[in-house]
């Protein structure tokens, strides 16, 4: 059955969208993650304006946050508190960064920007994730100790002024550090189409040195607050949100969130790393391998209005 | 040529409709093929040739080139081009550099090699060749591999073609020309010129309009999307959340 999208201007499959998001959603319960970064290059590759796909995905992403953030605070696993400091500085990068695709689109070279991205945040973040979940399952197989957590946070994390207390995260640190994350996840949230999540986790435990498990709730519940608003300024400054094509997605995708988030108990959390660091690891790769194969054509032609 | 009968001989004259002046794309819309029927009324019965051709709204396009910097393929400063037809079919009974001389071909813009499509930006004047005023691209003289760009990926689209065979006679003076138009073909005023050809000149010339809009739901959300556009954001960031609230309530019941 196919339906002609009003934004986009194309005619797609409607069953396989619906689908593509409950795929796409289930990774995403199953991970704790947006699932942005997997879903706006397939809609690209089936056809969907990059401009379109962008700004209807994050909509699709706030959807499936929404539905596993409720499971999730059930649990008390968000800290609404660091929640809604990493979302102030979210929200100025959804601006700033919904702009900056503006003005990308105009220079031209909005495709290069979002294959250079995807090529370095993903390559590099799955690299990571796969190297260090790798190596925790090994430890394990080999019947070695888990290696202990060095606990010992970063200094400079205590030395900067305006110190808040976290209390579900156990934390005393100061608000700067998360909102310059919160910041540059939003930017590259208005870039990339994604909400976030696979930089922020990482961040949140590396860096904040927050406890693991409060750290993909909270993830989720800011991303839900930058998501909502890109949608909002894309539609609002751009006109590319296809209400279509997200509510089809969306679907799907909250359907399959909540079968993921189910699904994830069965497996243990390393194991899970290291495949979302593989799928992590192959997208950025096949993103940033256009930049290096040889077009088929010589010439593009530009989205967005000339 | 000048020794003509004084009797002033009744020019041979092209009518032609199309089978639907008008194309709704709703959500099932999936392309259409517009047919256009005609006839030639030629007393003399002079052998005749027809070029019918269809041409959307105009829309510019924005075309960058690839270059290879360091290993990286990276687009060059984008270049737009003006005055190119969002959609463009041209069919005709026979081979247009066959019916029809080069001037009169580009004087009609019949043809996708004599469409007016030209990137004015990328335009100045200098004095080349000894002649003043010349009008020089700053493309230069990869001018024509742009152009044929543009019409080569438009066409890869389907929103360019070119049928050469395309207008086929049914019956004596009665000819019919059949036009695919994809779903990605632009909404607007789409312009149908009907050409009789005789002795590789045009004789007569008919046009015919046809529009294409977007039609119910479709239309209503395009046009709420472009008139109030933060509210239509506000809708579908409530759709998304609700969608997600409503998703959780389910799945906590059962």
């Amino acid at each position: 059955m196919d339906l002609y999208l009003p934004i986009a201007e194309v005619s797609v499959n409607a069953p396989l969208l619906v689908a593509l998001g409950a795929a796409v959603g289930f990774i995403s319960g199953l991970f704790g993650i947006g699932g942005g970064f997997l879903m706006t290059p397939v809609l690209v590759f089936l056809g969907i304006p990059p401009t379109v796909a962008v700004a209807s995905e994050s909509n699709h992403v706030a959807a499936s946050s929404v539905s596993s953030v409720i499971a999730y605070s059930r649990r008390r696993a968000v800290d609404f508190r660091m929640g809604a400091v990493l979302a102030s500085g979210g929200v100025v990068g959804a601006i700033i960064g919904v702009e900056v695709f503006r003005f990308l689109l105009l220079l031209g070279q909005a495709d290069l920007v979002v294959s250079v991205s995807y090529l370095l945040f993903l390559g590099a973040i799955g690299s990571l994730m796969l190297w260090e979940s790798l190596g925790t399952v090994l430890r394990r197989r080999r019947g070695e100790m888990p290696k202990p957590r060095r606990d010992r946070r970063p200094m400079w994390l205590y030395a900067l002024p305006l110190k808040v207390r976290f209390p579900r995260s156990r934390l005393y640190i100061s608000i700067i550090p998360p909102i310059v994350l919160g910041l540059g996840v939003g930017i590259l949230s208005a870039i990339m189409g994604i909400g976030g999540g696979f930089i922020l986790v990482p961040a949140m435990i590396y860096i904040l040195r927050m406890p693991a498990g409060v750290v993909v709730g909270t993830s989720l519940f800011q991303i839900i607050i930058t998501t909502s608003l890109t949608s909002m300024l894309q539609a609002g400054r751009n006109q590319t949100v296809d209400i279509v094509l997200s509510t089809l997605l969306l679907i799907g995708g909250v359907l399959g969130a909540q079968l993921g988030a189910r699904a994830s108990a069965r497996f243990r959390a390393e194991e899970l790393r290291a495949i979302l660091a593989l799928i992590v690891l192959l997208v950025g790769l096949r993103m940033g391998l256009s930049l290096f194969i040889n077009p088929d054509d010589p010439f593009v032609i530009l989205s967005g209005a000339g | 040529m000048a020794e003509m009968p004084a009797v002033e001989t009744p020019q041979a004259q092209v009518s032609a409709v199309l089978t639907q002046s008008e194309v709704k794309v709703t959500s099932g819309f999936r392309g259409v093929t517009i047919s256009v029927y005609g006839a030639v009324f030629d007393p003399e019965g002079k052998p005749a040739d027809v070029v019918v051709t269809l041409r959307g709204p105009d829309q510019p396009v924005r075309i960058a080139r690839k270059v290879r910097i360091a290993g990286v393929w990276l687009n060059s400063r984008p270049v737009v081009f003006q005055g190119a037809p969002g959609y463009y079919h041209v069919s005709s009974s026979r081979t247009l550099n066959d019916l029809g001389r080069f001037a009169a071909l580009r004087q009609l813009g019949l043809g996708i090699d004599h469409l007016a499509i030209a990137a004015p930006a990328e335009r100045r004047t200098e004095t080349r060749y000894g002649i003043r005023d010349m009008v020089v691209s700053s493309l230069g003289a990869d001018y024509y591999d742009w152009r044929s760009a543009v019409v080569r990926l438009k066409a890869a689209g389907g929103l360019y073609a070119a049928d050469e065979r395309g207008v086929r006679f049914v019956d004596k003076g009665l000819f019919r020309a059949d036009i695919q138009l994809p779903a990605g073909a632009p909404t607007g005023r789409y312009q149908a010129q009907i050409v009789l050809f005789q002795d590789g000149q045009p004789v007569s010339v008919r046009e015919r309009v046809l529009t294409v809009e977007k039609a119910g739901a479709e239309r209503a959300l395009y046009l709420f999307a472009h008139e109030r556009p933060w509210l239509y954001g506000l809708v579908s960031v409530i759709i998304a959340l609700g969608a997600g609230w409503l998703a959780s309530r389910l799945f906590r019941r059962s």
